[in-house]
């Protein structure tokens, strides 16, 4: 870890810098009669530029930036290329969509660019205060978008819940920081596991420790704190879910690493225990709800509920492994995940929202090929072979098995066969039902090309899946 | 230059099952490539059976690759005797599914086609996969295009049926998963060979065996995991339920032998008694329910887990077998017998549908109580359907005699109450045929339909190989037998060292 002084660390924090600098930009030309069409460019060419000013200023070593209060290296810059890959899938995607709720805005797209910031700032945080400046960043202006779709109840009702609880969240993560610090006396995270490693933990150490998870918990809408997660995913406008589904996720895992990486906590009995079953609870709630569930929204909801369940499986298995295993977890889940919705964000981007999953009677009379886009995501979501989805379970089961937790195999995995109900009642719908709905959209040749990205990575990894493992092996060894 | 022969039989089939859903135009051209490519994958596995060399034990043509390295799973193919007859077995029945397909019109022609190419190819990687979870892969994958099959081109219950068969046997293979990860974590390698090198104590054996037998158990299946198997078949098209009965079940019958009885005999030791029961319950009870059925395709599933019952009778009988005398030839005789049994239901139950099939795409009802008289309509076919109901029931000369009759020595050997209620099925087997025969195809005619009815010439064609087969098969066994000896040799020493 090289701490870097203030020139090197602002050349380190472009890519940032131009997404906050683009976002005033967008906001500015939104305003502006003639310019205004241009803001949905504006916001591609601000990912596009961020992304090559990423890859341009790779670290080649750790960096500690800004007095060591960011943190930057290739764990985060590969996340952070995860988050634009997903990001940019979001934008182009959804395009249609709020062209036909006439939402494409300045405020709109510099919004979605402040969350994504917030995120980026989460990824790399190595400071508490900084930390929950991109927990606010991000969680403020998902509120705004939230609350955006004025005339909708259902949206209100999701902004609402999202604000209370979220700001709940964070206060709990707030008051878990005040402890931490009052113990440590650092707000430096890297310091605060160094603190610890040659201590024994104190109740109280771990005490903050599990006020801090509840927080992460909630983020992930682990059970028991994932009441806000349906209601959101139904009121909330399909690109707001799309990116609420999966970069906070992604965002949070890396949070819950930071806190955890080389830190005595992990091997703590009590605090593994709580890990283990919010997730087993979470895998139980998510399965067992997602199967009652009409509506594709919040089916996938409650789908996201199971997979947070498996997200802490995997850091618990952390304590005996490392965290590749979450971390490819999440990376799968996460783009599995913006595949699906961005699916039916598509589908319902002319005349027609796709609300119910009858909605999707027949679609693959009307077009195989979508129709197939999204039974690859949802096997993907299953854990199917054939697609990555299967890895992810897999590597799971297997720490599960490793570490000697053989009943909570099988449970977990009996759990995934209850889940895979419901995945195949969306494939029964589309291919098995005959009489289709002529009002789903299923034109447009650039977001089909796009949409397929995905799907078709899944298959490609699937089959040749080693290189990634062993880069994901590598930098979170 | 070497050929890689069993990567050519896997992805020959699944990457023409890809490409033929880009095209949906002339079907005459859609049936031709379908023929054409099973034709080729029939003449690559004639080839491996013609070059496999029956005198060496050990897997040949294997090719292994790292696949993925870092989970320490490999791309690990070969074949002994038993793989390479399964994969003939394979190949017969699509080609012959294919060349029956092109006889019926169908929605979505292309996607049909490529259904069956996958499964095709999926299967044959099951046959030769030596990596547990390569295995595993080709095992799970395997169930997309079936469950495709019975739910888009199934009958009107159909989604029920997909769903029930998809579900269950997923269930099945999810314990496999975890038992196949738990023998990693001791051995650390997914090899078959070193599976069977591992030593466990008897409570892990139990435990896995308990795990293994189930998901295998739901694939034969056994009773009473056995459900899903009727509303599958009633609701498959026809050539669904001929792949159905005739692959899909051997792949359960195949785990058993390859995975489970070598690599647990001590925990399949302890309670293969429990397991001969079901066995027996299945040939017996279910043989009763079958007697019972309304339904044509309904009474062939039931006998089908009745046959099915023999097979897991042959495997569990060994056990028994070796506390009684020891001698290892009397266990490679029960297994043969099993072995024997499954490719002989293979193709006699793929005949039987296949005939049913035609009945019902003439009449329009697989109810029997609806149909009376055929013979007086289609005497050829009625021929034909009275020789594979007669096959069916163990009719000497016929290829399931054979079988049968082996298990029913070893169970002697066993025991006298096995082998008194194994034989007493023959009774009920043939009671379920004959009573079938005399309902449907003799008596007065019920429906009368003017045209010609009989069989066209494909049929013809395809049900004179089938018969053929199963005839050569029931006089002459001993070539598949001494082609499969040292193989079961081998795999009986494999248990015996451990017992």
């Amino acid at each position: 870890m090289i701490t870097q002084n203030i020139t090197t660390s602002l050349i380190n924090f472009i890519p940032e810098i131009i997404l906050f600098t683009m976002s005033m930009v967008i906001l500015l030309i939104g305003t502006s009669k003639s310019l205004k069409k241009y803001v949905f460019h504006f916001t591609v060419l601000s990912v596009v530029l961020a992304f090559i000013a990423s890859v341009i200023y790779f670290p080649n070593n750790s960096l500690l930036l800004f007095n060591s209060s960011i943190i930057k290296n290739n764990i985060t810059e590969f996340f952070k290329y995860i988050c634009y890959f997903i990001f940019f899938i979001q934008i182009v995607v959804s395009k249609e969509y709020l062209n036909r709720k006439k939402l494409i805005s300045g405020e709109f797209y510099s919004l979605l660019i402040f969350a994504l910031l917030g995120c980026f700032i989460i990824i790399s945080a190595n400071n508490l205060i900084v930390l929950f400046l991109g927990i606010e960043l991000s969680s403020l202006s998902l509120y705004s978008l939230i609350a955006l779709n004025r005339s909708s109840f259902l949206s209100s009702e999701a902004a609402i819940k999202y604000f209370v609880l979220s700001i709940i969240a964070s206060a709990i993560i707030l008051f878990g920081f005040s402890y931490l610090y009052g113990i440590t006396s650092t707000i430096n995270i890297l310091d605060i596991a160094t603190f610890s490693s040659d201590r024994e933990i104190s109740n109280l150490y771990l005490f903050s420790y599990v006020l801090i998870f509840i927080g992460v918990a909630f983020k992930f809408a682990v059970a028991p704190f994932h009441m806000w997660l349906p209601d959101v995913y139904e009121g909330a406008l399909l690109p707001i879910t799309n990116f609420i589904a999966s970069i906070p996720k992604i965002a949070f895992f890396v949070f819950a690493y930071r806190f955890l990486d080389e830190n005595p906590i992990i091997n703590n009995d009590n605090f593994s225990k709580l890990i283990l079953s919010l997730g087993i609870f979470s895998i139980f709630i998510g399965n067992l709800f997602a199967l009652a569930q009409k509506k594709i929204m919040r089916m996938l909801a409650y789908s996201g509920v199971a997979n947070a369940g498996f997200i802490f499986l995997a850091l618990f298995s952390a304590t005996e492994y490392n965290f590749s295993i979450a971390a490819f977890y999440v990376a799968s889940y996460a783009i599995t995940a913006v595949s699906a919705i961005s699916i039916i964000t598509f589908m319902s981007s002319k005349n027609f929202d796709v609300v119910y999953i009858y909605d999707l009677k027949g679609m693959s009379s009307r077009s195989g090929y979508i129709a197939v886009l999204l039974m690859i995501t949802l096997l993907s979501t299953a854990g199917i072979p054939l697609t990555i989805g299967f890895y992810a379970k897999y590597l799971v089961l297997d720490a599960l098995v490793g570490s000697g937790l053989i009943s909570v195999a099988v449970i977990v995995v009996l759990m995934t066969v209850v889940g895979l109900y419901y995945y195949l009642r969306v494939i029964w719908f589309m291919f098995f039902e005959s009489g289709c709905n002529s009002l789903v959209n299923t034109n447009g040749r650039f977001s089909l090309f796009v949409l397929s990205l995905i799907p078709l990575s899944i298959l490609l990894i699937f089959l040749f899946p080693d290189s990634i493992f062993s880069y994901i092996f590598k930098i979170l060894a | 230059m070497t050929i890689n022969i069993l990567s050519l039989l896997i992805w020959t089939p699944i990457i023409s099952g890809l490409l033929i859903l880009f095209y949906n135009k002339k079907v005459n051209i859609l049936n031709a490539y379908n023929i054409f490519i099973n034709f080729i994958v029939f003449l690559l596995s004639v080839f491996l059976l013609i070059s496999f060399n029956e005198n060496l034990s050990d897997f040949q043509f294997v090719e292994n690759i790292k696949w993925i390295p870092s989970l320490n799973i490999h791309y690990y193919l070969g074949v002994d005797a038993i793989s390479t007859l399964l994969i003939l077995l394979n190949t017969i029945i699509f080609l012959i599914v294919s060349i029956y397909n092109s006889t019926l019109s169908l929605k979505k022609t292309n996607q049909y086609y490529a259904s069956f190419l996958i499964a095709n190819g999926l299967t044959i990687g099951v046959f030769c996969a030596l990596d547990a979870i390569l295995f595993y892969i080709f095992f799970e994958a395997l169930l997309i295009p079936m469950f495709l099959i019975i739910g888009i081109w199934g009958g009107s219950n159909r989604i029920y049926a997909s769903i029930k068969f998809f579900i269950y046997t997923f269930l099945g293979s999810v314990l496999l998963l975890v038992s196949f990860l738990y023998i990693n974590s001791s051995i650390s390698s997914f090899n078959v060979t070193s599976f069977y090198d591992a030593n466990f104590s008897l409570v892990e054996q139990e435990w896995l065996f308990i795990a293994m037998a189930i998901a295998f158990a739901i694939k034969i299946p056994m009773f009473p995991f056995h459900t899903w198997l009727p509303d599958a078949h009633v609701e498959a098209p026809t050539s669904g339920s001929v792949v159905l009965a005739a692959i899909l079940l051997k792949v359960g019958a195949y785990g058993f032998i390859r995975f489970v009885l070598p690599v647990v005999p001590l925990g399949a030791m302890s309670l293969d008694i429990y397991f001969i029961i079901l066995s027996l319950i299945a040939i017996v009870y279910v043989g009763i329910i079958a007697i019972t059925q309304n339904d044509m395709k309904k009474l062939i599933a039931y006998s089908s887990i009745s046959h099915m019952g023999f097979v897991t009778l042959g495997f569990f009988i060994i056990f028994q077998l070796f506390d009684n005398t020891s001698s290892k030839e009397d266990l490679v005789i029960s297994l043969s017998g099993s072995m024997y049994q499954i490719i002989s239901h293979g193709f006699i139950s793929a005949a039987l549908f296949i005939c049913v099939g035609s009945i019902y795409d003439r009449y329009k009802t697989k109810k029997i109580s609806d149909l009376s008289g055929l013979l007086n309509q289609m005497p050829v076919y009625s021929w034909y359907f009275v020789f594979f109901a007669l096959a069916n029931c163990g009719l000497p000369g016929t290829s399931s005699f054979v079988g049968e009759l082996l298990i029913i020595m070893s169970a002697f050997k066993a025991s006298f109450t096995y082998a008194f209620l194994a034989s007493g099925t023959l009774i009920i087997s043939a009671v379920y045929s004959l009573w079938l025969v005399k309902r449907v195809i003799y008596g007065e005619v019920k429906i009368n339909l003017d045209e010609n009815l009989d069989a066209n010439t494909i049929e013809k064609f395809l049900l004179l190989t089938l018969a053929l087969i199963v005839l050569i098969l029931g006089i002459y066994p001993d070539y598949i037998m001494s082609f499969m000896n040292t193989t079961l040799q081998h795999i009986t020493e494999n248990i015996i060292i451990k017992l």
